[in-house]
C-alpha cells in the first residue's frame, strides 16, 4: 500500500544545511509521530475482517473455472473477432458488475481506462446504456488515457486502491507494451488491493492465443446470436410491427471461449445469455431444463465435487 | 531598467530607444550612460553627438513588461505578496517578513545585490506605504536613506521627504510642467502651503499621492497572486538539482504543512508547489484535492505524479533545474475545514463505517493521483441530463468536483432505466458505447419508414436478423436548430448477433426526399 509505504519508512532527511531556521523545526515532535501510527493502525483495522478474494458465478463457465471467476487477480478478454469489439466490452462490464455485487462494503467502485484511440474507434462509453446494462454509474470513474503507457499506469495505480471493485482497462494498442513484466505487475497490485484487473486487449481481435501473461484467465468473447426475445414491443407505433421473419433481438448473448483457465479447463467455448435486469449470467441453451430437476444442488461445481469426494 | 542582450560592446554606454513624436528618444540608459550626463527622453543624435560610443536598441515594451513580471514572480520568494507597478517597478508587501531576513536593511541589500547578480540594476526602497516607498526606491538617494523607519512621526516625515522632487509623487507629465511652472519643485513646496488653493488648481492625484506619501491615506497594492491561506518553505545555501532531493523536502514541508493544517483544523484543496531557481527563474506546481487533504504522504505523492507529468510532456526533464533552487514553498491555496474522525476509529461497533469512509478516502486520493498525473479532465464521472437527445444525455464532468456529491447523479440514471423497464428480456434501449458522431451508412430499407433490413457499415455487410423500433426522438425546438431533423432509431441485431444502434435522418416526404441513415451506438 502506498500510503504505508510513506509512512512506515522514517522521515526523509534533506542533506543540505539551511539558512535562517531552528534547530528544532526539522525534528519529529511526538504529534507527527503519533497521527502516522494512527493512520497505519487505521488502515489495518479497515482491511483486517475483509474476505479477500471473492469469487464471482458466470452462468456455465463455472464448472470449467472450478467455482467461479476469481476476485483480486488479473483476467484478460479479447473480441474474438474484428466486430466484436462491443461484445467483449460488455462482457467485461458484465463481470466488473459482477464484481462490484459480490465486493464488501465500500469497495464499489469501478474504474475504466479507455485509451483514447479505442473510443474513437469503438465509441465512447455511454452512461444511459451503462445504466441499463447494470452497472450503477454513481460508481464509475471513467479515466481517459491518450497513450497505453499511461493506461497501464493508471490500472496500476487504481488496482492498489482499496475502494476499487474492478478496473477495466481497454487498450488498443496493447500487443507492443504489454510484456509479462507489465502483465505480472498488473496481476501483484490486484492481489495487492484486492480489486480484480480485467484488461481488454480492444485492438487485439482474435489474438487471444497470442497474448502470453501471467493472467489468471483469458477470454475470448464473440457476439452470439441470441434467441428471439420473450418481451412485445409496448410503446412502438402500430405500424412498425415487426414484418414476420424478423424477432426481437433479445439479451446481450456471447459465445465465450476459456482460451486459459489457471486450475482450470481451457478450450472450452460456452454460450451465455447477460440478464442486465437480475444482474446475472444465465446459460444461453436451455440447459435450464436438467439443472431444474429438483434434486439437484444450485451449484454445477458442487454437483461435481460431492458425488467424488462420498465415492 | 534592463540593459542586457547586447555583448557587443562591454564597456559602451547601453540605450534603448523608441520613437515618440517622430523622433527618436532614449527610453532607458544602463548606469554608464547614466554617468556620462545622458538622459531618458533625450533626442537620439544629441546623446549621439555628445557620446559616438553609445550602443543603442529598440525598446521592446512587451518584453519588458514580461521580464518585469517574471521578476515579480521570483520576488515572491520574500513575500506572497508581490504587485507590479508598471513599467519599472515592483512592490512587496513584506508587512512581518522582513525579520526573516535578518532585518529590513539586510532584506534591502538582498534584494538589490541578487538582482543584480542576475543582471539587473535594481533600487529598494522599504517605507510604510507604497507612495513613499515608490518616491523612495527613484529619488531616495544613497541606499540608508531609502528605508524609512515606520516610528517617525508626521513632523519628522514631513522633514525627512519634503526634500525629495513632485517628480516621486508619480504624477503626469503636464501636472508637473504646471507646477513648475508656479515655482513648485520639491514636496516641502507644497506641504507648506495652504490645501485648498493648490487642490482647487490641480488634479485630485496630487493630494492623494501627497496623503499616501505621508501615511495619511493608505493606498492598496494589487498582488499578482493572493497570498495562499497555509504555506511552509525550505532555504537552501546552495542550489539543490537532483529531483529526488527536491521530492523529499517537498514530503517534509508537507508535514511541516500538515501539522499547520491540523492546529487549525483545515484540509487543503488546492495546494502549489514553488521552486525558486538560483538565476531567478521561478516554477509553479499545482495539484487539486477532491478531499480536504491533510496526509503528508498523500501531498507529496501528487506532485511526484505532477512532475512525472512535466517530465513526460517535456522529453524526461520535469524541471530545468540549472544551478539548482534554493527556496522551495509549500502552500495551500485553498483550504476546506476538517474535522478529526480519529475518535471513532477504535469504536468497534462502527467498523463497516470507517472502512467505507476509509475507501472513500482512498478512492479521493487515486483520483486526484490519476488527475495530477493525466489532467483533471481526463479522470471523470457520469453526469446525466433531462433531454431526450442521445448525445446530450450524458456528459463527463471531472471526477475531483463530483467526488464528494457523486450519488446525487443516481437518480435521473435510475429512472430512466425505470422508464424502459416495461422490456422485459429485450435488449436495453440504450447501447454501451456511442461513436463520437453518427456515421454514414448504406442501408436497404421499406419505404416510407420501414425497419433496415440490411446495411453497410465500414466496408462491412450487415443483415438484419432480429430489430426493435423505431423509437422517434425529435429535435428539441427549443434549441432552434433548423437543420436538424427527426431520428427514427433502430436496435438491430446483425446475422452474427452483433447489435447496432442505427437511426434513419428526416421523416420521409413531410421532411426530406431521401432519408439518410446512420450508425449510432452499438450494443454490448
Amino acid at each position: 500500500m502506498s500510503l504505508e509505504h510513506f509512512q512506515a519508512k522514517p522521515p526523509l532527511r534533506v542533506k543540505k544545511m539551511r539558512r535562517d531556521e531552528e534547530p528544532e523545526a526539522f525534528s519529529e515532535n511526538a504529534f507527527d509521530g503519533k497521527s502516522e501510527r494512527l493512520a497505519i493502525l487505521r488502515q489495518k483495522i479497515a482491511c483486517a475482517d475483509e474476505i479477500p478474494f471473492p469469487r464471482i458465478s458466470i452462468g456455465g463457465l463455472d464448472r470449467m473455472l472450478r467455482g467461479g471467476l476469481r476476485g483480486g487477480a488479473l483476467h484478460e478478454i479479447a473480441p474474438g473477432g474484428a466486430g466484436d469489439g462491443a461484445a467483449a466490452c460488455g462482457f467485461a462490464l458484465a463481470l466488473a458488475a459482477r464484481f462490484t455485487a459480490a465486493a464488501p462494503a465500500g469497495r464499489s467502485a469501478i474504474v475504466w481506462i479507455v485509451e483514447d484511440f479505442a473510443a474513437i474507434e469503438g465509441g465512447a462509453p455511454y452512461g444511459p446504456g451503462l445504466a441499463l446494462h447494470g452497472l450503477d454509474p454513481a460508481t464509475l470513474i471513467l479515466v481517459h488515457a491518450a497513450s497505453a503507457k499511461d493506461a497501464l499506469w493508471a490500472m496500476e495505480e487504481a488496482l492498489k486502491c482499496r475502494g476499487v471493485a474492478a478496473v477495466i482497462g481497454e487498450i488498443w494498442s496493447l500487443e507492443k507494451i504489454y510484456d509479462l513484466t507489465a502483465a505480472r505487475r498488473l496481476a501483484l497490485a490486484a492481489q495487492s488491493g484486492g480489486g480484480s484487473a480485467l484488461m481488454l486487449a480492444a485492438g487485439m481481435a482474435g489474438g487471444a492465443d497470442r497474448l502470453a501473461s501471467c493472467a489468471h484467465t483469458r477470454f475470448e468473447v464473440s457476439a452470439h446470436r441470441g434467441g428471439a426475445a420473450r418481451g412485445s414491443p409496448k410503446g412502438s407505433p402500430q405500424n412498425a410491427a415487426p414484418p414476420p421473419g424478423l424477432p426481437l433481438p433479445s439479451l446481450a448473448c456471447w459465445s465465450i471461449r476459456i482460451v486459459k483457465a489457471r486450475g482450470g479447463e481451457g478450450g472450452v467455448s460456452i454460450a451465455l445469455l447477460w440478464d442486465h435486469e437480475e444482474g446475472c449470467f444465465r446459460d444461453a441453451f436451455p440447459l435450464h431444463l436438467i439443472a431444474d430437476a429438483g434434486d439437484r444442488p444450485g451449484h454445477p461445481a458442487d454437483a461435481r465435487a460431492r458425488p467424488r469426494q462420498s465415492a | 531598467m534592463r540593459a542586457r542582450g547586447l555583448a557587443k560592446a562591454p564597456d559602451a554606454p547601453l540605450a534603448t530607444i523608441a520613437k515618440i513624436n517622430g523622433a527618436q528618444k532614449l527610453a532607458a540608459l544602463d548606469a554608464r550612460g547614466a554617468a556620462l550626463g545622458l538622459r531618458p527622453g533625450m533626442n537620439l543624435p544629441d546623446a549621439r553627438a555628445m557620446h559616438p560610443a553609445l550602443v543603442c536598441a529598440d525598446a521592446d515594451p512587451a518584453a519588458e513588461a514580461e521580464t518585469l513580471a517574471h521578476i515579480a514572480d521570483w520576488c515572491r520568494r520574500f513575500t506572497p505578496l508581490a504587485a507590479l507597478d508598471a513599467p519599472d517597478g515592483i512592490m512587496l508587501d513584506v508587512s512581518g517578513a522582513a525579520h526573516l531576513f535578518g532585518g529590513e536593511a539586510s532584506l534591502q541589500a538582498d534584494v538589490e545585490a541578487r538582482l543584480r547578480a542576475q543582471g539587473f540594476f535594481a533600487r529598494a526602497a522599504l517605507a510604510s506605504t507604497p507612495d513613499a516607498a515608490f518616491a523612495l526606491a527613484r529619488y531616495g538617494g544613497e541606499r540608508e536613506g531609502r528605508i524609512l523607519p515606520a516610528t517617525l512621526d508626521a513632523a519628522a516625515l514631513a522633514r525627512r521627504l519634503g526634500d525629495l522632487p513632485l517628480a516621486a509623487l508619480g504624477l503626469d507629465p503636464a501636472t508637473l510642467k504646471a507646477l513648475a511652472e508656479a515655482g513648485l519643485r520639491r514636496v516641502s513646496d507644497i506641504l507648506m502651503r495652504p490645501r485648498a488653493p493648490i487642490a482647487a488648481r490641480c488634479r485630485p492625484e496630487l493630494y492623494a499621492r501627497l496623503d499616501g506619501l505621508l501615511g495619511l491615506a493608505k493606498t492598496p497594492i494589487s498582488p499578482r497572486f493572493e497570498a495562499p491561506a497555509f504555506m511552509a518553505e525550505r532555504r537552501f545555501l546552495d542550489g539543490i538539482v537532483r529531483r529526488e532531493d527536491i521530492e523529499a523536502s517537498i514530503l517534509s514541508l508537507a508535514r511541516d504543512l500538515s501539522k499547520l493544517l491540523a492546529r487549525h483544523g483545515e484540509g487543503a484543496r488546492r495546494l502549489e508547489v514553488s521552486l525558486f531557481r538560483v538565476d531567478g527563474a521561478v516554477m509553479r506546481f499545482e495539484a487539486g484535492a477532491s478531499r480536504p487533504l491533510r496526509e503528508p504522504g498523500v501531498i507529496a505523492r501528487l506532485f511526484r505524479e505532477r512532475f512525472e507529468a512535466a517530465s513526460k510532456a517535456n522529453d524526461g526533464e520535469a524541471f530545468d533545474a540549472g544551478y539548482g533552487f534554493d527556496v522551495i514553498r509549500l502552500a495551500a491555496l485553498e483550504v476546506e475545514r476538517r474535522d478529526e474522525e480519529e475518535a471513532d476509529c477504535f469504536d468497534i461497533g462502527n467498523r463497516q463505517g470507517v472502512q467505507a469512509s476509509l475507501k472513500a478516502a482512498d478512492l479521493a486520493d487515486l483520483i486526484d493521483r490519476l488527475g495530477a498525473r493525466l489532467g483533471v479532465r481526463r479522470v471523470t464521472r457520469l453526469a446525466f441530463h433531462a433531454t431526450h437527445a442521445p448525445e446530450f444525455a450524458v456528459t463527463a464532468a471531472p471526477a475531483a468536483q463530483y467526488a464528494d456529491k457523486g450519488h446525487h447523479i443516481k437518480p435521473a440514471a435510475m429512472a430512466r432505466r425505470a422508464a424502459f423497464a416495461d422490456e422485459a428480456g429485450l435488449l436495453p434501449a440504450r447501447p454501451i458505447r456511442l461513436l463520437p458522431r453518427p456515421e454514414p451508412i448504406e442501408a436497404i430499407a421499406g419505404v416510407p419508414d420501414g425497419p433496415p433490413l440490411r446495411f453497410r457499415w465500414r466496408r462491412v455487410l450487415h443483415e438484419v436478423a432480429a430489430f426493435e423500433g423505431p423509437e422517434r426522438i425529435a429535435p428539441e425546438w427549443w434549441r432552434r436548430d433548423e437543420s436538424a431533423l427527426t431520428r427514427d432509431y433502430f436496435r438491430a441485431e446483425d446475422t452474427e448477433g452483433r447489435r447496432f444502434w442505427v437511426f434513419r435522418e428526416g421523416l420521409f416526404v413531410s421532411e426530406t426526399a431521401r432519408p439518410r441513415w446512420f450508425m449510432h451506438g452499438l450494443f454490448a
